[in-house]
C-alpha cells in the first residue's frame, strides 16, 4: 500500500477521521509519559535545568525524517502527494520569539497544555484559556498585522534547497545536528546543575 | 507512586512515529495549536458572531457553512486527551495540582500561565503553528521557516527566563 492512503484513494474519509484520533491518543500518551505535562520540566528547558524537551524534540524531527525518507525510497510514500509547510520567514521567526517568551512565562506549548490539562494540571486550564483569548487577539485584530502576517513569503523553502544540497545528504546533516545539539545541551545542563537533578 | 517517565530519546522516537503515520496515512502533518484556535472561533461564533463575520481571519472559518470543528487536528486533539488522560491513570499522575517552583504562590503561577497562554496564542497564529505542527513537522519536512521558528523559540525563551526565574527555580 502506497501512502498517502487518504490521497491514494486506500481508505475512506471515515476510517482516516478514526486514525487522527487513535494517532492522537499515541502522541497524548507519549507526550505525559515523557513529563511533558509538568510546567516545571518544560520550563526547565530555559534554565538548562532539564534538556528533555529538546532532546524529545530533535529525536521525533529526525525519526520522522529519516522515516519519511526511507518510505519513498522503498516506494512506499508519495511524496509529491504530501502537504509540505510554507516558510513565511519572518513572521515565523518574530512568531518564535513571542512564542519562547510565552512559553517560558506560561510554562507550556499548545500541545502539552492540552494534554497536561486532562491530568488535572490547573496551570494548564488557565494556559489553554489564556490560547484561547491569544488567538481570538490575533484573529479580530487581523488588519493590524495582516500585512506582517503575509510577508517574507518563501513558498516551500527546504534546508537542502537553501544549501543546494541533495535532500538525502540534508537530512543526514540535520540528524548529526540533532545529536550533537542534545549531548551538548545534556553536557550543559551537567555542569550547570550537576548529574542528580 | 508516579511510575518512572520514558526515556526522552524512545519518547522522541513514539512521537516520531506518530508524525509518520499521520503522513503515511492522511499526507499531511500533526498539529494542535490550529484546534485550539477553532474551538476559540466556535465559541466567539456563539458569544459574538458579528467578530467571526468581520473578521478576515475567522470568516474563512465559517465561509459555505463549514464548521471549523469537523477538523483532521480537532479529532487528532480528541485523541491526545484520551491518551493523555490513560497514560495520566496507568503512571498515577492524574491529580489536581498546580505545578511551579518552590518561591511563588500558586495564583503568582495561575497569573503568569494565563500571560504564557495568551503570548502562544497570538504568537502561534502568527508563526502558522505552534511546536507540534510547525517546528516538529516542518521540522522533520526540513523547511527553512519551521527551523527559524524553533530557534526562535529558544531564543524568546532564553531571553527572558531570567527576568521570571522566580517562578520556576
Amino acid at each position: 500500500m502506497i501512502g498517502p492512503l487518504i490521497k491514494n484513494g486506500i481508505i475512506s474519509e471515515g476510517v482516516n477521521t478514526l486514525c487522527a484520533v487513535l494517532i492522537g491518543v499515541l502522541f497524548g500518551y507519549a507526550l505525559q509519559r515523557s513529563g511533558f505535562t509538568n510546567s516545571k520540566k518544560i520550563a526547565g528547558t530555559f534554565y538548562m535545568k532539564d534538556v528533555d524537551v529538546p532532546v524529545v524534540m530533535f529525536t521525533a524531527i529526525t525519526t520522522a525524517s529519516i522515516g519519511l525518507y526511507g518510505l519513498s525510497l522503498l516506494g512506499l510514500l508519495d511524496l509529491g502527494k504530501f502537504y509540505f509547510l510554507p516558510s513565511y520567514l519572518l513572521p515565523m521567526v518574530v512568531g518564535g520569539f513571542i512564542f519562547g517568551i510565552g512559553m517560558a512565562v506560561g510554562g507550556f506549548c499548545p500541545g502539552t497544555s492540552i494534554a497536561a490539562m486532562v491530568t488535572g494540571k490547573l496551570d494548564a486550564m488557565v494556559f489553554v484559556g489564556g490560547f484561547l483569548l491569544g488567538s481570538l487577539l490575533f484573529g479580530d485584530l487581523y488588519p493590524l498585522w495582516d500585512k506582517f502576517y503575509n510577508s517574507d513569503a518563501n513558498g516551500v523553502w527546504r534546508i537542502d534547497q537553501l544549501f543546494n544540497i541533495n535532500l538525502g545528504l540534508a537530512i543526514f546533516l540535520v540528524t548529526l545536528l540533532a545529536i550533537f545539539g542534545s549531548l551538548g545541551m545534556r553536557k550543559l545542563q551537567y555542569k550547570f546543575w550537576g548529574k542528580n537533578d | 507512586m508516579k511510575k518512572k517517565l520514558w526515556d526522552p530519546i524512545f519518547g522522541g522516537i513514539m512521537i516520531g512515529i506518530a508524525m509518520i503515520l499521520t503522513f503515511y496515512i492522511s499526507g499531511r502533518g500533526l498539529g494542535a495549536s490550529g484546534a485550539l484556535t477553532a474551538f476559540a472561533a466556535s465559541i466567539q461564533n456563539i458569544v459574538a458572531p458579528s467578530l467571526n463575520q468581520s473578521s478576515k481571519y475567522f470568516s474563512k472559518y465559517f465561509a459555505n457553512g463549514a464548521n471549523p470543528l469537523n477538523d483532521y487536528l480537532v479529532y487528532l486533539v480528541i485523541g491526545v486527551m484520551i491518551g493523555s488522560f490513560i497514560a495520566g491513570w496507568v503512571s498515577k499522575d492524574l491529580k489536581f495540582e498546580v505545578l511551579k517552583g518552590p518561591n511563588i504562590s500558586s495564583k503568582g503561577r495561575l497569573w503568569y500561565a494565563l500571560i504564557g497562554g495568551i503570548l502562544v496564542g497570538y504568537a502561534a497564529r502568527m508563526a502558522r503553528g505552534c511546536t507540534s505542527g510547525q517546528a516538529l513537522v516542518g521540522g522533520a519536512e526540513l523547511s527553512v521557516g519551521a527551523w527559524a521558528f524553533m530557534f526562535s523559540i529558544f531564543a524568546g525563551g532564553f531571553a527572558v527566563a531570567y527576568f521570571i526565574r522566580r517562578q520556576w527555580i
